[in-house]
């Protein structure tokens, strides 16, 4: 008869990076339509989402437009930054 | 200064008084103004020591300051050759699709200096016949800019 051999139990660990966050914060500045213009132009999203997250930085004075990589947060605030809108990029939580 | 679309998807202006083209000299001298930190430092103040607040000041924020820059001077570049054509005498501008972002972004960063400065907040709260003199022309400037930005949106930037 064969001896058992009993294997340790191991467990296999995915690492995988925190998400970002994108915010875009409210001010007294900008105009809601060029808000939900910019977050169109920039992210590609549909009119209607768009003004969803308008709303939510209009509302709740800021809104989660995207969340990801490091690098793509990154480029989202500069783009954002360019176009003059209050953003950060912040780990989720 | 009366303001209608063009055929062609743009904005003209028409001053109708020389003193007209002062007003709009204003949007780059308003954006000029800073009380402590220019444009792109102020956005910069945004981003936190975790996500390399360092580097994003370091890189970052002098890109935004030069294309802050180069948009104002596109803009101010285009009023002056308006007035030269139009002798100093009453004349239009036109505002065409392919430099309607220069001309919002200047605008913006008129009214963002001006907002910075006297701390306007919700316009729709404010009264102009309780504000100082020199704080009422800045308010009134600052509606006039957000005038021709809402007509940017609506006729020429969608």
């Amino acid at each position: 008869m064969a001896d058992t051999v009993i294997l340790p139990e191991t467990q296999e660990l995915t690492a995988t990076d925190t998400p970002w966050n994108v915010i875009v914060y409210d001010d007294p500045v900008n105009l809601m339509g060029y808000v939900t213009w910019v977050i169109m132009k920039i992210f590609g999203y549909d009119e209607s989402h768009a003004s969803v997250l308008m709303m939510q930085v209009h509302q709740n004075g800021r809104s989660i437009v995207w969340s990801g990589e490091k690098e793509k947060a990154e480029f989202y605030v500069q783009q954002l930054q360019a176009h003059q809108l209050k953003s950060s990029f912040e780990k989720a939580e | 200064m009366k303001a209608m679309p063009t055929l062609e998807g743009g904005l003209r202006l028409d001053t109708e008084d020389p003193s007209d083209w002062e007003l709009l000299r204003a949007v780059i001298a308003d954006a000029h103004v800073s009380t402590t930190e220019d444009l792109a430092n102020r956005m910069g103040n945004l981003i936190t020591e975790e996500a390399g607040a360092e580097d994003w000041e370091e890189y970052i924020v002098p890109d935004l300051r030069e294309g802050f820059q180069d948009e104002l001077a596109e803009v101010g570049a285009a009023i002056e050759s308006a007035i030269v054509e139009a002798d100093g005498q009453a004349g239009p501008i036109w505002i065409t699709p392919e430099n309607a972002y220069p001309w919002y972004s200047a605008l913006n960063q008129a009214r963002l200096a001006l907002e910075e400065q006297f701390k306007f907040g919700p316009s729709e709260e404010l009264g102009v016949e309780t504000l100082s003199p020199v704080r009422a022309a800045a308010f009134l400037r600052s509606k006039f800019y957000c005038a021709i930005q809402s007509l940017l949106l609506e006729y020429v930037m969608k």
